[in-house]
């Protein structure tokens, strides 16, 4: 066998010469498993809402997709239709292929339902041609969700063509190498996409009770003043003991929001004072200045990339008086601290649980949404200012 | 009985199907004993000259007395056209018809390469034969899912209602093809995608998805309502080529992942070919039940998936009771009838996604051919000749409607050709057609189904 590729049969199913034996084989097997549901008159329905291609490029990520695929399968029936490039093997020009595996699982917990699921396995240099692999084996009519793991390989031609198909594309920032450069490109793709298709980051979502509570701080009337006042901000983010592995993604999202909601312009980014943080100089709509501190921090039980606090200061009201909002992770970590400080004395106290969505539960929220997140969008836009 | 130019023993005649049978049958593996049966009544006859003939002749004449089939003969024609005229004039000439029985002719496409030619090739075959005993094969007709387009719009009660201009938006048949020319390219030179799928397959399709109702499953009636709609389609001529109808020519690319050559660069065509490989066309059946509805048509060589379809696009919701970000993920109704591969019918509807508050999203209702009756449909060669040996024509393409149907192929054909300015559209292969294809559908606010 060229190349030497082995696959997991039992894990991804058989290997099918060609799409067309490739849906004959899934034709089989459905056959194979409403026979055996009649004998026990429980008809399985072939069931799919969704087409979803999950590109990945190594063996253990697309398996942990695999495995997430089914999990929600009850909640998104699909065909999930797994791309598995090889990048490693991408220079070896002499092998280029792309074999085909498919299978019928039926997820836990269900008798009646079962999905679809194929493994494009690409290796060699498939970048002009992988995307011919994909398109035949779409199911029609149904929307496509293209999830794609670890950093988008933008300016590869598969990245584009896979695009096109698509109507919502998912990517998770905090799997991104170089999140200051990426994150940026991401807004340009978002930009393009306009109108074509949704784009969305697990991150984002991530994001989301951070968002509630720096907002619900400002729906109390006393404190509403404050919001076109504010002086800095600071967000941490955790990192690994060692501090070697920088994921500041969640937490420049957290400012591009809190930028693009409040309007603010960028204006420059200053070196911070500790290693793997960033300091930004940034302008209100009054033309005052503001510091946007972003800080890694060591805490223990967090993923890394994690938002672990966001504290903003500001000044309102009569005589200047200085407010300071502060959430704060609890050690546990599945609570909050939220507070407020006025003139240093803590006026407001509140611990909230602070859910932890595992990537199932994030990618089941995202693939029950079509449309394009307006407000991620303008957040990811404010981003391109600051880095 | 088997007859061709170059001489064969009947021996080797029989060697020779009972491999092609073995290898392309449906029911493998091949039961010698019925095979063995089945070949005693195999014979061959060559027919180089009129010598031939006569031989012919009095070969079916023993047969007939052995087998007691009372000269009745069903005559099938496997050769290029440029052969009809010779072979009709040996069976007129050699008395092949027999005396007592009944004589039919099956002819193969192409019936002709225009209009003339195809009044011409008619006229060779009615020296011998009246029309009714003329069978054109068109074999998308004797699939099963084509003759289901008839049981489905006039079998049930809740289609036909709605099958008109008032709750239809739009209609887009597409035959998709993965293949290339292969070794066709001397027959394809000359023809195209124009006469090699649109004249034939895609107008079929049209006739019988925007016929009206027969009045009997027969074949008068069901060809003269095929007949009637042919004739209702709006020529496309003259300026209004440029704007209802699009040609392309596949360049080099990727089917399913593996390299493939562009036209030009396929062995026997010419390497600055204009012939077409792809047409998209627009078109208006101007009657009572269609007027405002456009057809959308479209065919193509090494498209990215091979997939033969019509789909009825219905209009929206006349008031929409939902926000925009609702109805984010809402697209037409839709009733889509897949022809091959995966044979079936498919309804699309919005329906709330199980979250609060309102998301609409477009989910598919779906009967599969496959898994609904767990038995393969017959070839449509088999219900074909069956059909021609019972004498059924209805799934046959009658001289009047092979008529109209160049009628309103050569105008554009004739416009293409003597259009200097450019030749077909380059579309990549394993892309789905040239832009200008995408821009023929979309200057009317509406897109081409991802098939």
């Amino acid at each position: 066998m060229a190349q030497g590729i082995v696959v997991d049969t039992t894990f991804w199913g058989a290997r099918a010469e060609g799409v067309a034996a490739l849906e004959r084989e899934l034709a089989r097997l459905r056959r194979v498993q409403s026979a055996h549901a009649r004998e026990s008159v429980r008809p399985i329905a072939r069931a799919s809402v969704l087409n979803l291609i999950v590109y990945a490029e190594r063996e253990e990520h697309a398996r942990r997709a695999a495995r997430s695929i089914s999990d929600l399968a009850l909640r998104h029936p699909s065909r999930a239709i797994v791309v598995l490039a090889d990048r490693a093997r991408e220079r070896q020009r002499s092998g280029r292929r792309i074999d085909m595996h498919c299978q019928l699982p039926i997820p836990d917990g269900a008798r009646q339902v079962s999905y679809e699921q194929i493994l494009v396995r690409a290796s060699g240099d498939v970048d002009d041609r992988l995307a011919s692999a994909v398109i035949p084996l779409l199911v029609p009519d149904l929307p496509v969700f293209l999830w794609w793991t670890g950093t988008p390989s933008l300016g590869s031609r598969s990245f584009a063509d896979l695009l096109r198909l698509t109507n919502r594309l998912i990517v998770d920032s905090a799997d991104f190498a170089r999140p200051e450069l990426t994150l940026p490109i991401m807004a340009s793709i978002s930009e393009a996409a306009r109108g074509r298709f949704g784009l969305t980051d697990l991150n984002w979502t991530r994001l989301t009770p951070w968002r509630e509570i720096a907002t619900a701080f400002f729906d109390v009337p006393a404190w509403r003043l404050f919001l076109d006042g504010i002086t800095g901000v600071r967000v941490g983010f955790a990192v690994d003991m060692d501090g070697r592995d920088i994921h500041p993604s969640q937490a420049l999202l957290l400012v591009g929001w809190l930028a693009s909601r409040l309007g603010w312009r960028p204006l420059e980014t200053l070196a911070p004072s500790e290693a793997g943080g960033l300091l930004f100089a940034i302008a209100r709509p009054d033309g005052a200045r503001i510091m946007v501190r972003v800080r890694p921090r060591f805490e223990r039980g967090l993923e890394e990339g994690d938002i672990s606090g966001i504290r903003i200061q500001a000044t309102g009201g009569h005589g200047a008086r200085q407010a300071e909002f502060v959430v704060k992770r609890q050690p546990d970590p599945h609570h909050q601290t939220a507070a407020v400080l006025l003139d240093g004395e803590r006026r407001w106290e509140r611990t909230m649980p602070l859910p932890s969505p595992a990537i199932v539960e994030l990618i089941g929220e995202e693939l029950s949404i079509l449309g394009s997140d307006r407000t991620y969008e303008a957040a990811l836009g404010s981003l391109v200012g600051l880095a | 009985m088997g007859t061709a130019r170059k001489p064969l023993s009947h021996e080797e005649y029989r060697e020779e199907l009972h491999k092609a049978v073995a290898q392309y049958s449906r029911t493998k593996p091949l039961n010698e004993e019925v095979w063995r049966s089945f070949a005693e009544h195999l014979h061959f006859v060559a027919t180089p000259d009129d010598a031939g003939y006569e031989d012919l002749r009095r070969m079916l004449d023993q047969l007939d007395f052995a087998l007691g089939t009372h000269a009745n003969r069903l005559f099938y024609l496997a050769t290029p056209p440029s052969a009809y005229e010779a072979i009709v004039k040996g069976i007129g000439e050699h008395r092949l018809r027999g005396e007592t029985g009944w004589a039919r002719i099956v002819v193969e496409k192409p019936f002709g390469h225009d209009r003339e030619s195809a009044l011409a090739l008619n006229e060779v075959v009615h020296t011998v034969f009246r029309e009714d005993e003329v069978f054109r094969i068109d074999h998308y007709l004797g699939k099963e899912t084509v003759q289901n387009i008839l049981v489905m719009r006039f079998s049930n009660g809740i289609f036909e209602p709605i099958w008109n201009r008032q709750y239809v938006d739009h209609v887009q048949i597409t035959v998709a093809e993965t293949i290339g020319v292969e070794e066709r390219a001397g027959y394809y030179e000359h023809a195209g995608a124009m006469r090699d799928i649109v004249q034939n397959h895609l107008l079929q399709l049209l006739a019988l998805v925007s016929m009206e109702p027969p009045a009997a499953f027969d074949d008068k009636a069901v060809r003269d309502e095929k007949v009637k709609v042919m004739r209702a389609l709006r020529r496309i001529a003259g300026d209004d080529l440029a704007m209802n109808a699009v040609r392309g020519q596949y360049t080099r690319g990727f089917i399913e992942g593996v390299p493939v050559p562009g036209y030009r660069e396929e062995p026997g065509v010419a390497p600055d070919s204009r012939t077409e490989t792809y047409v998209a066309l627009k078109l208006w059946v101007d009657n009572w039940r269609w007027e405002g509805t456009p057809f959308y048509l479209r065919t193509g060589k090494r498209l990215p998936k091979q997939s033969t379809e019509i789909a009825i696009q219905f209009r929206v919701a006349p008031h929409q009771l939902f926000s925009r970000e609702a109805l984010a993920g809402l697209e037409p109704n839709a009733l889509v009838l897949r022809i091959q591969p995966d044979e079936g019918i498919s309804l699309r509807f919005g329906a709330k996604v199980p979250v609060q508050g309102i998301r609409i999203r477009a989910v598919n209702m779906d009967f599969d051919y496959g898994a609904s009756f767990m038995v393969d449909a017959p070839d449509a060669y088999e219900t074909l000749i069956l059909d021609a040996l019972r004498g059924d024509a209805t799934l046959f393409t009658r001289h009047d409607e092979v008529d109209q149907q160049w009628t309103f192929v050569d105008p554009i054909i004739k416009g293409w050709a003597s259009d200097s300015s450019g030749g077909p559209a380059p579309y990549e292969a394993g892309t789905w057609g040239p832009s200008e294809a995408d821009e023929l559908i979309e200057r009317d606010g509406r897109k081409w189904r991802k098939a």
